[in-house]
């Protein structure tokens, strides 16, 4: 009888054959809260879960870092945590984004676990510190493989996660286009770039340059 | 789901691992149980590479898989003080683990591994597992779940007596040493005992009982290969006590 293959083993296969969905197409933007309707209507009419009113979100995110050894960069985790309902935490390691300017977005490698909820004890015993959170509310549609997000950023006042107090960062909201794929299927950056040329010009999204943000993670 | 108790068997001088699963298969399929394919429960364990500067003490991180639960990595860190967080995520953890070689890093001599046939029995799903540790046989470890119920004080009666009638060894009447009362410390930072026993069963616990059995037997080596010209007297109580096992059984059995 064939025997259970390890897990490691089938994690190696996933990503040989490249069915692990591990690079994240990102393009960014944003949009005064003034104009936030507009960009609503027509994401509405051009998205697919839009039969019902569209999906809200209401997120923390946290990011802990693990100052590494020989390495002048830590290693930043994101977990995030669904403050309006019971849902597992989200974990997210997020890559460098590559360096090729030929690309129609940003590229960079990611990866996505589901973890119970003991996350945030379990890496400050590994050694990870809290290195910043903030509070992501808005919305979340979907064309196709596509995931556009529209969202407020909102500041915490320490020890207050939950607290109404907590405010905007600006008077904005902040727009996203994604994809998670395997690696290798390099038709996603040219179709989002086709459905981010439909939102124009309401919202410019761009491929952001981290580099010259300077410190940011 | 149910309740799962981990027991080790121990090895009769003389015999062989193989010819004692092949013996305890046969006796199950007698039995009526089923034989429905294999599993593997595997243990890999990281340690963090010491920072003296800031004092914090060596942690070590073990990740385990359940075939059972394929989708699933189990881990527990171990913080050096005697404190455990454990954790379940999806399988891509392990590579986010891949991420933190610099700082943590696989003890890759200690990997450990149970793997071998599955079978149903009614409510029971009984595994035959045998250990091996760097391609080395260790033992064997014999997992019985019981899927009907989750609190195991209400059916320990009932997987001791499948446990003697297919072992044919005694089988103690106490809760499994994972299960019994322990002391614990409250929110509060006040003792209480916790009876174990009364608790839900979690798929976490399976993996617990794994571990503490994979300890034993990583310890088991450190200990034997120290005692070679003792005469190899007197071996450590490596089972659980509810099971007897003479120790002259249990030393010598690292040795294929």
């Amino acid at each position: 009888m064939a025997s259970v293959s390890s897990a490691r083993e089938s994690l190696s296969h996933a990503l040989n054959n490249r069915f692990l969905p591990n690079l994240e197409y990102l393009l960014q933007g944003s949009i005064l809260d003034s104009a936030v309707e507009h960009l609503m209507h027509r994401l509405k009419g051009l998205c697919d879960n839009v039969d019902t009113s569209p999906e809200t979100f209401h997120d923390l995110e946290v990011c802990m870092s693990l100052r590494q050894p020989n390495s002048n960069q830590p290693l930043l985790l994101r977990v995030r945590r669904a403050l309006g309902r019971d849902a597992p935490f989200q974990m997210r390691y997020l890559g460098n984004p590559e360096v090729d300017q030929r690309r129609p977005t940003l590229v960079r490698s990611c990866m996505d676990c589901a973890c119970t909820n003991g996350i945030l004890e379990f890496l400050t015993e590994m050694g990870f510190r809290l290195e910043f959170e903030y509070i992501a509310k808005g919305y979340m549609f979907r064309k196709g493989r596509m995931k556009i997000t529209v969202s407020k950023l909102i500041k915490i006042v320490p020890g207050k996660q939950q607290d109404m107090a907590n405010e905007p960062i600006s008077q904005s909201y902040i727009v996203e286009l994604s994809v998670v794929a395997p690696t290798g299927q390099e038709n996603v950056g040219e179709e989002m770039r086709v459905f981010a040329e439909q939102l124009k010009p309401l919202v410019q999204l761009e491929k952001i340059d981290y580099k010259r943000l300077g410190g940011m993670p | 789901m149910g309740v799962t108790v981990l027991q080790p068997y121990p090895l009769p001088e003389g015999k062989s691992g193989a010819h004692i699963i092949d013996q305890l298969g046969k006796r199950l399929l007698a039995l009526g149980a089923t034989h429905s394919g294999q599993f593997l429960v595997d243990c890999e364990t990281f340690i963090s590479t010491p920072q003296p500067h800031n004092g914090a003490p060596g942690r070590a991180v073990h990740v385990l898989h359940n075939s059972e639960y394929p989708a699933s990595t189990f881990s527990i860190i171990d913080n050096g003080t005697g404190k455990q967080v454990s954790l379940v995520a999806d399988n891509i953890f392990d590579l986010l683990m891949l991420k933190m070689t610099n700082t943590f890093t696989s003890k890759k001599q200690t990997k450990i591994e149970s793997r071998g046939a599955r079978f149903e029995y009614g409510d029971f799903v009984i595994k035959l597992g045998s250990v091996t540790m760097m391609e080395h046989f260790k033992g064997i470890l014999i997992e019985i779940e019981y899927k009907s119920c989750v609190i195991l004080a209400y059916c320990w009666e009932m997987i001791r007596e499948v446990l003697q009638g297919f072992l044919g060894i005694g089988v103690a009447k106490e809760f499994p040493s994972y299960f019994a009362t322990q002391t614990i410390m409250t929110a509060m930072g006040q003792q209480q005992l916790h009876a174990k026993h009364n608790d839900i069963y979690e798929p976490m616990d399976t993996v617990k009982q794994y571990l503490e059995q994979f300890t034993n037997y990583r310890k088991h080596v450190a200990l034997h290969g120290g005692m070679v010209s003792g005469g190899g007297q007197g071996g450590p109580t490596v089972g659980q006590p509810g099971v007897h096992i003479p120790p002259s059984s249990m030393v010598g059995m690292g040795r294929p």
